[in-house]
């Protein structure tokens, strides 16, 4: 099945990270001998550019977490490539493994439950920073462990280094956990549903973080919500997912203010909205 | 349906464990049971009978797979050779002889003290934070207590002083075994004690189980929505709390039967009662080894019925395993 | 008062380590203090208790209390030893069968359940029965053997939970190897098993080896507690009275087990704060309250006056809540979880209270329903319902004093819940049909269970699911289901009030509108009030009549929805519109 196209983005910035015809199949259920497969991501195609957000955009179970583990390389793809640079890479496990996710990170929802409780702040970026060689010694981990925590807006820094996770407010572990993803020097960021655990004003605040990261280390982001507005609010282009396919994609302001498939549209009249008393 | 079926699968795979296990030990062990025999009963028994115990054990130099297929046609015949304490008695003979009398003692002692745990164990968790949190470390003491020690101490104060229970045995010698009342109640009155010590040392344990997986359950939202509903106290306790707080304590079944099914065996030695626990003791003493593995057999077998047929409960307890249709 | 600190909290803990304490003194000091071997016989024999032999002596004359001694160190060592040994071996079954799965968990998993099954006793008594020479070392290897099952159950299925954990895979992510996440992310989480399980094995390593050695099994060339009791067993002691023989070491051993097991308990409280009692349990901050403590730091505090304007609806009242302060005493002193707290919900209306995590929205609408639980105390103001009278007539009702029985009537007939996770609030072991069938029992009575078999069916039909449903159980059911059974069950008393906390936030969009439009045409119908929590502000401003907005425990906004969302006058409720606004939420 091919997404409607609703208004292409102009392509200008170059591709960093590319899917092709993703196919993702899960064992399901027994039935008699054979096992079903279920199939979670169906010939799922995406481009991520430098410097650009991309939303993926769909209700729980229509598999856009999926991709986004797919992307990450946390699960193998049962068909399908996953290009970076333009090259093929296939690498779940090993060096070659960690070499990608010197380039592709990824930060999960929950941030209460993505933070190991038994670690500190200082011991989370320390390893990120070694895994990938991004510094050595313990002046210089102290030293990129404090700037990491500046370019996250967690100030002063030195305050931070110490705290565990239940010292931290949901925000700041989400915070944290973007720094680590950082620590790698990534290229792209895959952000799973990284607002919809917190509250709304600090939704704006992390979203806007998010948004100067992406501009100030030319990040290609991967926005993964099942939030048509701030999908509308905070990224160029939106994909929009139901069971598996990708059913309409453009920019976000066409693909939301003018919806061409019937999904998009229930999606839209579905969301609370005071307006609808207003206007009568 | 499936559950059920995986879980028998799995019993009877275990249960072929218990078998090939049984037919291992004595020849994988360090040293040679036939020469240990024969270095322990030294100067009790003849040469020529050791060659023929030796022989009708089974242990023979041929290869080990045919022995195993020997073995295993002997036991499905029943036999599980001869016996060298009361040689030349069948093994299989007096495994049956003493397999009813733990059967009733450990089962009947067992489900009370499952009973009366559980439902103690609720009624604390009911009523935590009060008084009743004090009685945590005496049941802890009491589930460290060794079975035959409480036995022995039941035994001096029972039995020895207030002389109103019998010292040892399983009934009265002097009544014929047969299905009088007489006899019935002379069982009876010798099983008390045992069957004191087996539930006063076992009850704790499910006490406590039950008491932590009520106070667990009683945070759950159906509980406070059961509360909110205007429900009784005793219909939310036992039909939202006890109901779920139950399952883990059948599921943990096995490991808490094999604990007891251990220390019924050391109380069957205490009181010289004639189950498998004291025969086993017996066979240990003789070194009759084909009556021991006889008896460890016999146990594991009636331990994993027992787990099945908690598996079968279980199914009936929580309507989730049955929705794989 | 730096030890002080160390110190743990649980009186049963610090009892249970003074006990361990005290036996590892005795094991280790006893033997230079005892004044006779463990096996030198000494003139007096069976004699009781006295000055020159304070257990008294054996029927050889030896002295019991240096037997004691000795066994001390030999019980404990093999127990010890037995609980090290099985650990390690549970630790690598549970732990690399539950973190790799597959295969080698499924080998694991039968392994496990064949030694799990298989009762222990019996097998070391077959082991031990075969062993040619039988040193402590060997008897202490085979307990180990024959007990490690158990506790690799309960670690396979920590770590399979673990593994799925977040924070594991954000590891992975990160580019952590295996070895490094199962040693540096999920064993750290598993210490407290992996320690309750030790503790677990030593207490069976002493009461094995003390069964054997009671039996004669074990190596009688050592003394240990268990050949002290064989040996009194074999001379008859407790036939003859001399219980100074054959007290003490079974004494021993259940108090160090009870100690040991002591100090499990507090592992267990650690893991599951539920099972906290008396001082350690008041010290627990409640979770609301331990959220509002770590909240965001950047939220204005609300020094504003409340912005109180006329609601929505001009009907009669039915809940009028008055200078409400509810107060959690916790280890920093007193919080005040709600404070002054003053509104009225009327009949019919949709009272929507808005909130972020830690603004007391639950606390309040716990207070009302009494659904309170302590350490969270109401210290002041009112909660008054007004019950439907004859006519026009009101008569108003003391909810925070209502004893226990009126209170049993009052609830679900005149004030009915329904909960954030339909998954949670139904029973699972029970068929729908039942959790409808219980409250029509109790609230009427006079109904005949067919009676109360239709209406169920009815009440299931009017929340749009198949009356045929009604003999399902809760986990047949999808998450949208649920939760319009959770609200047919709420409407089948027909109350006057229904509180809905959260009822639609774990549901997706769809849902949610579907479960909404059913909510609003139920209400239409029947004319109950609602009480609506929920975070998502954009949503209360659609659904609700009046809007009530609570900020740390303060209700800051109160009035009309239109009012509040085209007119916000407190600075809270600005800055709460403008995020939503940025957000594309009002667009």
């Amino acid at each position: 099945m091919t997404a409607i196209e609703t208004e292409p983005a102009s392509p200008t910035a170059e591709v960093v990270l590319e899917a092709r015809d993703l196919v993702k199949d899960f064992a399901g259920r027994r039935r008699g001998l054979r096992r079903e497969r279920m199939r979670a991501v169906d010939q799922v195609s995406l481009q991520l550019r430098r410097g650009e957000v991309t939303a993926l955009v769909g209700q729980s179970g229509s598999g856009k977490s999926t991709v986004g583990r797919l992307l990450a390389q946390l699960l193998p793809p049962t068909s399908g490539q996953i290009l970076l640079h333009g090259t093929p890479v296939a690498a779940t496990s090993g060096r070659a493994f960690i070499r990608y996710t010197g380039a592709v990170q990824m930060t999960l929802q929950d941030p209460f439950a993505s933070l190991n409780p038994v670690h500190r702040v200082d011991h989370v970026l320390g390893r990120a920073l070694a895994i990938h060689g991004r510094a050595r010694g313990r002046d210089q981990v102290h030293e990129q462990s404090l700037a990491l925590l500046e370019k996250v807006e967690l100030t002063p820094p030195e305050r931070y280094l110490h705290r565990f996770p239940h010292e931290l407010s949901g925000g700041e572990r989400q915070r944290i956990s973007f720094a680590r993803a950082l620590a790698a020097q990534p290229q792209v960021l895959l952000a799973d549903e990284p607002v919809s655990m917190l509250d709304v004003t600090i939704r704006k605040e992390m979203l806007d973080l998010l948004d100067s990261l992406r501009r100030s280390e030319n990040l290609a982001v991967l926005y993964i919500t099942h939030d048509l507005g701030s999908a509308r609010a905070y990224s160029s282009r939106t994909l929009v997912m139901y069971h598996g396919v990708v059913v309409e994609r453009g920019s976000s302001a066409a693909v939301i203010d003018d919806p061409q498939h019937e999904y998009t549209r229930r999606l839209l009249a579905a969301a609370p909205n005071p307006r609808r008393r207003l206007a009568g | 349906m499936k559950y059920l079926l995986r879980k028998v699968a799995l019993y009877a795979f275990i249960a072929w464990s218990a078998i090939t296990l049984n037919f291992l030990i004595p020849r994988l062990m360090p040293g040679d049971p036939v020469t240990l025999l024969v270095e322990r009963m030294e100067g009790r028994i003849e040469p020529e009978a050791m060659a023929a115990i030796a022989e009708s054990y089974g242990i023979t130099d041929d290869p080990l797979h045919v022995q195993y297929w020997t073995y295993l046609g002997n036991l499905f015949q029943g036999d599980l050779g001869l016996s060298i304490g009361f040689h030349p008695t069948p093994v299989a003979e007096i495994v049956m002889g003493a397999l009813p009398w733990t059967l009733g003692l450990v089962g009947i002692t067992t489900i009370i003290s499952f009973v009366i745990g559980t439902g103690l164990g609720v009624v604390l968790a009911w009523r935590r934070g009060s008084w009743s949190d004090h009685a945590l470390p005496t049941l802890t003491f009491l589930n460290a207590v060794p079975y035959f020690w409480m036995a022995l101490i039941l035994v001096l104060v029972f039995s020895v002083n207030l002389g109103v229970f019998p010292v040892a045995g399983a009934y009265d010698v002097n009544i014929d075994r047969a299905w009088s009342w007489e006899f019935v109640s002379s069982v009876l009155y010798y099983g008390t004690l045992p069957a004191i010590t087996i539930v006063i040392a076992s009850f704790a344990g499910w006490v406590l189980n039950m008491r932590n997986m009520t106070v667990t359950v009683l945070g759950e939202d159906f509980v406070t929505l059961a509360e909110a509903k205007g429900l009784p106290k005793r219909m939310v306790l036992v039909n939202y709390a006890a109901r779920n707080a139950i399952l883990p304590s059948v599921t943990g079944f096995a490991l808490a039967l094999g604990a007891v099914v251990g220390g019924s065996m050391l109380t069957e030695v205490i009181f010289n009662y004639p189950g498998v626990g004291y025969t086993l003791f017996q066979a240990v003493q003789n070194h009759d080894f084909p009556l021991m593995q006889g008896l460890f057999l016999i146990i594991s077998l009636a331990v994993i019925v027992a787990n099945l047929l908690a598996d079968i409960v279980y199914i009936f307890l929580d309507p989730r395993t049955r929705a794989e249709a | 008062m730096r030890l002080r600190s160390w110190l743990p909290t649980s009186g049963k803990v610090l009892a249970g380590l003074v006990i361990v304490v005290v036996f590892a003194l005795v094991a280790i000091v006893g033997p230079m203090v005892a004044q006779y071997g463990p096996r030198a016989s000494g003139p007096e024999v069976l004699a009781p208790p006295s000055a020159a032999h304070w257990f008294g002596t054996t029927q050889t004359g030896q002295d019991v209390f240096a037997q004691f001694v000795y066994g001390a160190r030999v019980s404990l060592a093999v127990g010890v030893f037995a609980g090290v040994v099985s650990q390690v071996v549970s630790i690598v079954v549970g732990v690399i069968g539950g973190y790799f799965r597959g295969l080698v968990d499924d080998g694991m998993y039968i392994l496990t359940a064949v030694f799990l099954v298989m009762p222990g006793m019996p097998l070391l008594i077959v082991l031990t029965g075969y062993l040619p020479s039988r040193g402590m070392i060997s008897v202490a290897v085979v307990i180990a053997i024959t007990s490690w099952a158990g506790s690799a159950r309960v670690l396979r299925a920590q770590t399979m939970s673990l593994r799925r954990r977040d924070f594991v895979e954000a590891a992975r992510a990160t580019g952590e190897s295996r070895v490094r996440i199962i040693v540096s992310e999920i064993m750290p989480n598993a210490l407290p098993l992996i320690a309750s399980g030790f503790l677990f094995s030593v207490i069976t390593g002493i009461l094995s080896e003390a069964g054997l050695s009671f039996l004669g099994l074990g190596s009688l060339t050592s003394t240990s507690w268990g050949t002290m009791l064989y040996f009194a067993q074999n001379a008859q002691a407790f036939l003859i009275g001399a219980w100074w023989w054959f007290v003490p070491p079974g004494l021993a051993i259940a108090i160090i087990g009870a100690g040991l097991a002591l100090i499990n308990f507090g592992i267990d409280e650690y893991a599951n704060p539920r099972l906290r009692t008396g001082k350690s349990r008041a010290k627990s901050a409640p979770a609301p309250l331990a959220a509002a403590t770590a909240e965001e730091p950047h939220s204005p505090v609300p020094d504003q006056e409340p912005q109180i304007r006329p609601g929505g609806s001009q009907a009669d009242p039915v809940i009028e809540v008055a200078g409400l302060t509810v107060d959690y005493d916790t280890a920093e002193g007193r919080v005040h979880a709600v404070k002054d707290v003053s509104l009225t919900v009327r009949r019919g209306e949709l009272l929507g209270l808005a909130g972020e995590s830690g603004s007391g929205k639950s606390t309040l609408t716990n207070t009302i329903t009494r659904l309170l639980r302590p350490p969270a105390e109401v210290t002041g103001g009112s909660v008054t319902y007004h019950r439907r009278g004859t006519g026009a007539q009101q008569e108003p009702v003391d909810l925070l004093h209502l004893p226990a029985d009126e209170l049993r009537r009052f609830r679900w007939t005149e004030l009915s819940i329904v909960f954030q996770s339909a998954m949670n609030a139904l029973n699972p072991v029970m068929r729908i049909s039942a959790q409808f069938d219980d409250v029509l029992r109790v609230h009427r009575p006079q109904m005949r269970p067919a009676a109360r078999l239709e209406l169920a069916r009815t009440m299931l039909t009017r929340v749009g699911i198949d009356p045929e449903r009604v003999s399902a159980y809760p986990h047949e059911l999808s998450g949208g289901m649920k939760q319009r059974v959770a609200i047919a069950i709420a409407l089948v008393c027909d109350p006057d009030v229904i509180v809905m906390d959260e009822p639609t936030t774990a549901l997706d969009l769809l849902v949610q509108r579907e479960v909404l439009d059913q909510v609003m045409a139920l209400q239409e119908e029947f004319g109950f009030a609602i009480i609506f929590t929920t975070h998502d502000l954009s949503l209360l401003l659609e659904v609700s009549d009046t809007i009530a907005v609570m900020q740390q425990g303060r209700l800051v906004e109160y009035g009309a929805a239109m009012d509040v969302y085209t007119d916000p006058r407190h600075p809270y409720t600005q800055t709460l519109l403008r995020s939503l606004s940025d957000l594309g939420a009002l667009v």
